[in-house]
């Protein structure tokens, strides 16, 4: 094994002075030379030099000749030449053979493709150091596909084996690469493989580098280093070590910490938009609804439909009818817009039934709140099973937009896409909450309406109508939350009951009737939600325990975080 | 006492027959097989709802509380009288070993220690007024002490009761998980197969029925009646009146919490099973349910509710299984919009429309469905009709 390494070293070494000859060289014939060579060192030599090449058709070839696939095509007097058998055997089990060193068919001197039956043949020979030679070049010629992502899997592959005479070969890849990750992977898993050498001095290099790096994934194989290094008694290298060690702890905590935060913003923003339909609703109509979570579902089952109608198309057994829509077969690009049009539409869908709701049960219980509760549980129930008849009671499947999926890894910390967006969008939608009810004519009469209704109707603001408006709003800003839910979770009839207690108790903290208060409850849940469940490891947990802080933090101010003042003592 | 009118006189005449029915003559059916053991112990689940029901109405209808929280009390009463149950199948579980299955199924090998003492049944008793008792005085506590009314109350509660769920889905709970309790052998060394083991217990739900009944009956004519009352229809003036309205509620809270739990405690050693979908919020707000169909602010309303809803019930998961939940639902608006009374207003309407119907035969209007406009503080809608 030494002295293969060695052999292999040197031939590296070799090849890295003359690598500006042998490159040049087609990869080919250099395959084709190796496969003729009369010594094994030779051989070895010509087809570790094929390591890193960007050929993809070395690969195949070489996975060929170790598989006894690779034969000695040899004309009487003339030089044999090697051949892949390819294509389907003909009658007299002949194939058909292609030349290793172009590539093209084998022709006779008529021109005519020569048909060659393997059995007559004499397959390319190869030892077992040949075939290591060749496992060594295989695994290392990933290193140089032009795919990044392929170069990345490749490099942290053969660098956590650390296998020392990979080095050479990263290093050159490193002189050239100029993707960022990627060469940032080739310096850890330079410095990786670096630990297993026998100097103390380069694994004290290599350590160093590794704590630059905070390399979150070496951090076994710096513990193993440091352990190694204290039964050596080699003290500067294992207080190195260990110093490597407290740095990729700190940057692990950071990066918990960041990630927390960042899962708790996310967390919040989705409270914040299944919510804010319903600090609307309830916060400033005071009218408890219950089937807000299904308003919700109706925005993601809108999606869901957008969704098919864009693609396939889908039949909804409709009560025992049967109702087919046809697809617009679309692909592509233009396909994953339809979560653009899904937007607007489960507004609209959700927005329509609210104001169906509002005018057919909740106008006869303005002033009644606990009986609006116990109707609109009814409809809830009712809606809940019109959604399992019309769609089924499993849950079905809504596929993001590639835009919506995918993450952004920004110094080890991932950042799904999905989750930014839900942020971003939760902040349009308070903006544009905001925008309706401070900048329009509706905003006006809602806010005088909720203010004082007498008085308001006074005006000669028509009341019924500012009510049925509002809560078409709130109505249709949880289909819009549903829209988004679609993206995240699954969709199924009891969508909405998974969220309507984190609804409510989003409300209540954030204090009623003030949308701001909706707001910072609802990052403030989301992040204690996330910080609980990092620190107790075990989400229902911290599930109860958020309800359990939200009842006593009842206590300290029953009424929420910030109060509507009144002088009113019921209010 | 005051003396009583002839309408309570009829009341309490017709309640009389009714428990003589249930208690003496429904049994008797029941032993000389007129009555099958699956209808008797298909009525003792519904006299089980009855309690529950009852301990909704004395929070929502008597005292202007709406707890969504009750099926969390009715099932931990469950709970404790299934850990009883659980200790009695001894060894004839499906793994033949001293402790109960899912232990066994989830590495245990002895019992945790707060199983040990369910195996006494005045324990596991004790238990079922305790634990509930408890959590009921300590989150009445919290709730009452800070004002938390209306709405806010009935918020808080759901949430109480979605936790708790939560918790008890959980199998590190080590009360079962998922699955809850099952497989029940024994009771109190009666083999629960048993019908006459059955008819027992059908016999000592319809007493606890009948007590529970009567004391709040007696309750509601006393002082501490009418105060709660008052406190349903305007906290803030007995407040002021020098009432400490919260000591009042949390007693009230207390009660309910007890009356649920024994319910819940009769009613697992009946039904055979207990799992952590009994205290789900839904529950609860079928509870809620029961009481408004049969009637809120009357005592009878809830047991009629109870019985009637779940009678549907039975019918329609066989008859229409998909469309029971659209005649809940629907069921729950109706009652809501049209008959804010229940049941037991329908005479009392039919009366009134009788008589507006003599008095001007000229035009017959039918009644207004929506109810009447209400001062905005007065929190239940129906005017109790007691």
């Amino acid at each position: 094994m030494r002295t293969y390494i060695r052999l292999i070293f040197t031939t590296l070494t070799l090849w890295l002075a003359a690598s500006s000859s042998l490159s040049a060289a087609e990869p080919r014939a250099t395959l084709v030379e190796a496969m003729l060579a009369d010594n094994d060192a030779r051989k070895i030599e010509l087809i570790t030099s094929l390591a890193g090449e960007v050929d993809e058709s070395i690969k195949p070839l070489l996975i060929a000749w170790r598989e006894d696939g690779l034969y000695l095509y040899e004309p009487s007097g003339a030089t044999p030449v090697p051949v892949q058998l390819t294509g389907e055997k003909d009658a007299d089990d002949a194939r058909a053979a292609v030349r290793v060193d172009t590539g093209a068919p084998l022709v006779d001197a008529e021109g005519k493709p020569v048909h060659l039956v393997a059995g007559d043949l004499n397959a390319v020979e190869h030892t077992s150091m040949l075939r290591r030679a060749m496992k060594g070049v295989l695994d290392l010629i990933d290193i140089g596909s032009p795919d990044a992502k392929k170069r990345l899997q490749a490099i942290q592959t053969i660098g956590f084996a650390q296998e020392t005479d990979k080095i050479p070969a990263f290093q050159k890849r490193l002189a050239i690469e100029e993707n960022s990750k990627v060469r940032r992977a080739l310096r850890e898993a330079i410095a990786v493989t670096q630990l297993k050498d026998p100097s103390d001095a380069v694994k004290l290099a290599a350590v160093k580098e590794l704590k630059e790096l905070h390399s979150l994934s070496s951090y076994d194989l710096i513990r193993t280093a440091m352990r190694e290094a204290d039964a050596a008694k080699s003290t500067e290298l294992a207080t190195e070590a260990k110093a490597a060690l407290v740095a990729i702890d700190n940057h692990k905590s950071n990066i918990n910490f960041f990630g927390t935060l960042f899962r708790g913003l996310s967390l919040g923003s989705i409270l914040l938009i299944v919510a804010i339909g319903l600090a609307i609703t309830f916060g400033l109509m005071g009218v408890i609804n219950m089937a807000h979570g299904e308003m919700i579902a109706i925005g993601a089952y809108t999606t869901y439909l957008v969704e098919n109608i864009f693609g396939a198309g889908i039949t909804i057994p409709f009560f025992g009818f049967s109702l087919a829509i046809p697809g617009m077969n679309t692909t592509g690009a233009f396909y994953q817009t339809y979560f653009l049009f899904a937007l607007p539409l489960s507004f609209l869908t959700a927005a329509v039934v609210g104001i169906g709701l509002e005018r057919s049960i909740i106008r006869f219980l303005y002033r009644r709140p606990l009986e609006s509760l116990l109707a609109t549980w009814g409809v809830s129930l009712l809606l809940q099973q019109g959604l399992k008849l019309m769609f089924g009671s499993n849950n079905v499947q809504v596929s993001s937009p590639s835009y919506l999926s995918g993450n952004w890894t920004v110094n080890d910390i991932i950042f799904g896409w999905n989750r930014v967006f839900v942020i971003g969008f939760a902040g349009l939608i308070v903006f544009g909450v905001w925008l309706i009810l401070t900048k329009t004519p509706l905003g006006l009469l809602i806010r005088s309406v909720m203010q004082n209704r007498g008085m308001a109707s006074c005006m000669g603001v028509r009341t019924e109508r500012v009510n049925m408006l509002t809560f078409g709003l709130g109505s249709g800003l949880a289909g819009l939350a549903g829209a988004f839910i679609s993206q995240i979770g699954n969709v199924g009839p009891s969508l909405g009951q998974n969220y309507i207690v984190d609804c409510f108790m989003t409300v209540v903290v954030g204090g009623v009737g003030n949308l701001a208060g909706t707001i910072y409850s609802a990052l403030g849940i989301g992040l204690v939600d996330q910080s609980l469940q990092q620190i107790l490891l075990n989400p229902v947990l911290g599930k109860i325990l958020v309800l359990v802080a939200i009842i006593l933090f009842l206590q300290w101010r029953p009424s929420g975080l910030f109060v509507t003042r009144s002088r009113n003592l019921d209010d | 006492m005051p003396s009583l009118s002839t309408r309570h006189k009829i009341e309490l005449i017709a309640v009389g027959v009714i428990a003589l029915f249930f208690i003496v003559i429904f049994p008797l059916l029941n032993a000389h097989g007129m009555v099958s053991n699956f209808t008797i112990n298909l009525w003792g689940k519904y006299l089980c709802y009855a309690l529950l029901a009852i301990s909704v109405d004395l929070l929502w209808g008597y005292t202007g509380l709406l707890s969504l929280g009750q099926a969390l009390f009715f099932s931990l009463g469950g709970y404790m009288m299934g850990m009883y149950l659980m200790r009695m199948i001894g060894e004839l579980g499906q793994y033949k070993k001293p402790i109960p299955d899912f232990l066994v199924f989830l590495g245990w090998t002895d019992l945790p220690k707060f199983w040990v003492p369910f195996s006494s049944f005045p324990f596991a008793a004790a238990m079922i007024l305790l634990l509930p008792g408890l959590l009921a005085l300590v989150f009445g506590f919290l709730a009452f002490r800070s004002r938390v009314k209306g709405v806010y109350f009935s918020i808080l509660t759901q949430a109480l009761t979605y936790g708790a769920s939560l918790m008890f889905f959980r199998n590190d709970m080590l009360m079962g998980g998922n699955n809850g309790f099952t497989d029940f052998k024994f009771i109190l060394g009666y083999d629960l197969r048993d019908a006459v083991t059955q008819r027992g217990l059908f016999i000592a739900t319809a007493v606890v029925l009948l007590i529970v009944y009567v004391g709040l009956r007696v309750l509601s004519y006393t002082k501490f009646g009418l105060v709660q009352k008052a406190i349903r229809d305007g906290e803030n003036r007995v407040l002021f009146s020098g009432y400490a309205t919260a000591h009042f509620k949390l007693f009230i809270f207390l009660i309910a919490a007890l009356i649920a739990s024994i319910g819940g405690a009769l009613y697992v050693p009946q039904v055979g099973i207990i799992n952590p979908s009994e205290m789900t919020p839904d529950k609860s707000l079928e509870a809620v349910v029961w009481c408004a169909v049969g009637g809120r602010a009357t005592l009878i309303g809830p047991i009629i509710g109870a019985i009637g809803v779940n009678s549907l019930k039975s019918w329609a998961s066989r008859a229409a299984p998909d469309y029971w939940l659209v005649i809940l639902g629907g069921m729950f608006v109706i009652v809501v919009l049209l008959l804010p009374g229940g049941i037991v207003s329908i005479p009392a309407r039919l009366k009134a429309l009788w008589q507006r119907f003599n008095k001007k035969p000229a035009e017959p209007e039918p009644p207004k469905p929506a109810a009447p406009p209400q001062e905005p503080n007065v929190t239940p809608a129906s005017t109790p009709s007691l």
